[in-house]
């Protein structure tokens, strides 16, 4: 399907006012897994040199009530110098208990561009699990940002390979956890030829009983010389009862390349702390501000004015224990 | 002259050692008082202690601040009643902006005392004349608080905060360590420039040479956590000629 077959106006209940559209974005709604409920998964294509004008927003949306669980797929096939931005969004319009699970292919053909931006804010009953399946041809550039506020427990598995001469693929990731909520990242990254550069950065707050795996893997396959390939992994527990595991692993099988990775697990620093209730900043307000701060460093990565300054209203509400709902939704998505 | 703050047989502790071993002092508005003493007599803990950092137990005495028991407020309530502890070793945020930092200081100080939050115009506008008063670059408002600032620009952030809060009770914690004369002259006007009859300093320093800048009423000396001489600023240069030993030894 190419873009501009898409159905863009949505016909939906109106309760579910998803969020006044971003000004650089068109709509998509993916009703049960596929367009407008049509029966057919997603198929996106844009060909060779076509550049996207405006952000495609896909708001994947379950309708069904009850229990049942959901699966899906869908892919993004961009042709040789093509380019375009993307944002997939779930929500859910009950608050059942269910699984989704979503596998997700995205192909970057020689010299094309693709942003994404992954944005999973749903209720803490709704578990989901995605498979993406990435491959980036020559001189592509992937920059991928997934931001997990809500959901019950929350799987990210991410494969990407690159398997031409100067591929980017730069992979953010930000996730928050509270109550009894789960949020893993399983990253394998493989470097398949030489030249290609990587750079990963995931974080994590864990609040409450919240519990987080990152466990992330960078392999350079034999005589995959001059690749750099980075990748950082930071949690911050916020409560005495969240948990974080990390597994940064490398695997090298080369011996010119530029590579590193680095793990950390801590607490808000207690000097900055009392540094800023010296200044009259309430402590409550004074640890918004510090895990902004360490939010940031992934929410800057999204190359959209619009898109980012939203996030950033819905990262801070979520830390700020309010609905981190959007704008003019009447749900209580969390 | 009413008096802004009176500290009565302080003592105060980290661990099991005590480090505050029965400090008096009382301060009056329109006062400046400097706090010296060789290293390890206990000058930065006694700022540390007023600021309300918990790292101290306060094991006997009492501090009243404008008629108010100051060791039973938070932090932030001790900023919001008129404190500021301008900090020897400035602590870096990265990730916070200057200006949201003293934005989100400046308008929660405003709102405890019952003022409407300023707008952006009139903040930038404020930013503007206060960073003039120590000579600070604009290009500072945008970067993370203290990020990859030289140890002058730092201290010249402390006073640019100050003048954004101007409390009524400003402690400098060797505020002149790693100043070059230059910076020595920007921090110290700074400070000149915020003297009011209304409000007190205390400055602690190693050095006599802040006090030629800042002129003080009345100089401590500190050692092994108590008060062993209280004298006019001549006995700066005093200090200056002989060090401490003779007051040590005259204390004993």
């Amino acid at each position: 399907m190419k873009a501009n077959n898409l159905i863009f106006a949505p016909a939906l209940k109106q309760e579910f006012r998803c969020r006044v559209p971003l000004k650089d974005a068109r709509q998509v709604f993916l009703v049960n897994g596929t367009v407008q409920g049509a029966g057919a998964p997603l198929a996106f294509r844009l060909e060779e040199g076509e550049q996207l004008p405006q952000m495609l927003q896909l708001i994947a949306i379950r309708s069904a009530e009850g229990p049942q669980d959901l699966s899906f797929s869908e892919s993004f096939h961009f042709s040789r110098g093509s380019a375009g931005r993307i944002i997939l969004c779930a929500h859910t319009f009950s608050l059942d208990p269910f699984k989704t699970v979503e596998h997700t292919k995205i192909t970057l053909e020689e010299d094309a561009h693709a942003e994404f931006v992954v944005m999973q804010n749903e209720h803490n009953q709704a578990d989901h699990e995605t498979f993406y399946e990435i491959t980036l041809a020559a001189g592509a550039t992937l920059d991928m940002v997934f931001l997990s506020l809500h959901g019950g427990i929350i799987r990210n598995h991410i494969e990407a390979r690159l398997q031409g001469e100067h591929a980017s693929c730069n992979l953010s990731g930000l996730y928050l956890t509270d109550g009894d909520q789960r949020m893993d990242y399983d990253i394998r990254l493989t470097h398949e030829i030489p030249g290609c550069h990587s750079n990963q950065i995931f974080k994590g707050i864990l609040d409450d009983r919240g519990l987080a795996h990152f466990d992330g893997l960078i392999r350079v396959v034999p005589d995959a010389q001059k690749t750099e390939a980075y990748q950082a992994n930071h949690n911050l527990l916020v409560s005495d009862t969240a948990k974080a595991y990390t597994r940064p692993q490398l695997e090298i099988y080369a011996d010119d390349v530029k590579c590193s990775h680095g793990a950390t697990i801590g607490r808000l620093n207690p000097d900055e702390l009392f540094y800023m209730r010296t200044r009259g900043i309430p402590v409550t307000e004074a640890r918004v501000l510090q895990q902004m701060a360490f939010c940031n460093e992934v929410v800057d990565k999204i190359t959209s004015p619009e898109l980012r300054e939203r996030m950033q209203v819905l990262v801070e509400k979520r830390l700020r224990g309010e609905f981190s709902r959007c704008q003019n939704c009447s749900k209580n998505c969390c | 002259m009413n008096t802004l703050l009176q500290i009565e047989n302080l003592h105060a502790s980290v661990g099991e050692k005590e480090i505050l071993r029965g400090i008096n002092l009382e301060i009056k508005a329109g006062e400046v008082h400097a706090i010296m003493g060789p290293n390890g007599s206990g000058k930065s803990t006694l700022s540390a202690v007023l600021a309300g950092r918990d790292t101290f137990t306060v094991t006997e005495g009492s501090v009243t601040y404008d008629g108010r028991d100051l060791l039973s407020l938070t932090p932030e309530a001790r900023a919001w009643a008129g404190i500021f502890l301008g900090f020897q070793y400035p602590v870096e945020i990265p990730g916070v902006s200057n200006v949201n930092f003293m934005k989100a200081a400046v308008n929660e100080q405003r709102k405890q005392r019952g003022l409407e939050p300023l707008g952006a115009a009139q903040f930038l506008k404020l930013m503007r004349e206060k960073m003039a008063y120590v000579e600070m670059d604009s290009s500072f408002s945008g970067r993370g608080v203290n990020v990859g600032f030289s140890g002058g620009e730092k201290k010249r952030n402390e006073i640019f905060q100050m003048a954004m809060l101007e409390p009524r009770l400003a402690i400098l914690d060797e505020t002149d360590s790693g100043l070059d004369v230059d910076a020595l002259r920007i921090v110290a006007s700074g400070v000149n420039k915020l003297k009011r009859p209304d409000n007190a300093f205390i400055v602690i320093t190693h050095y006599q040479r802040l006090l030629d800048y800042i002129v003080p009423d009345v100089i401590h000396v500190l050692y092994k956590g108590r008060i062993i001489k209280t004298a006019g600023k001549e006995l700066a240069l005093e200090i200056e000629k002989k060090g401490y030993d003779w007051l040590i030894h005259e204390s004993e």
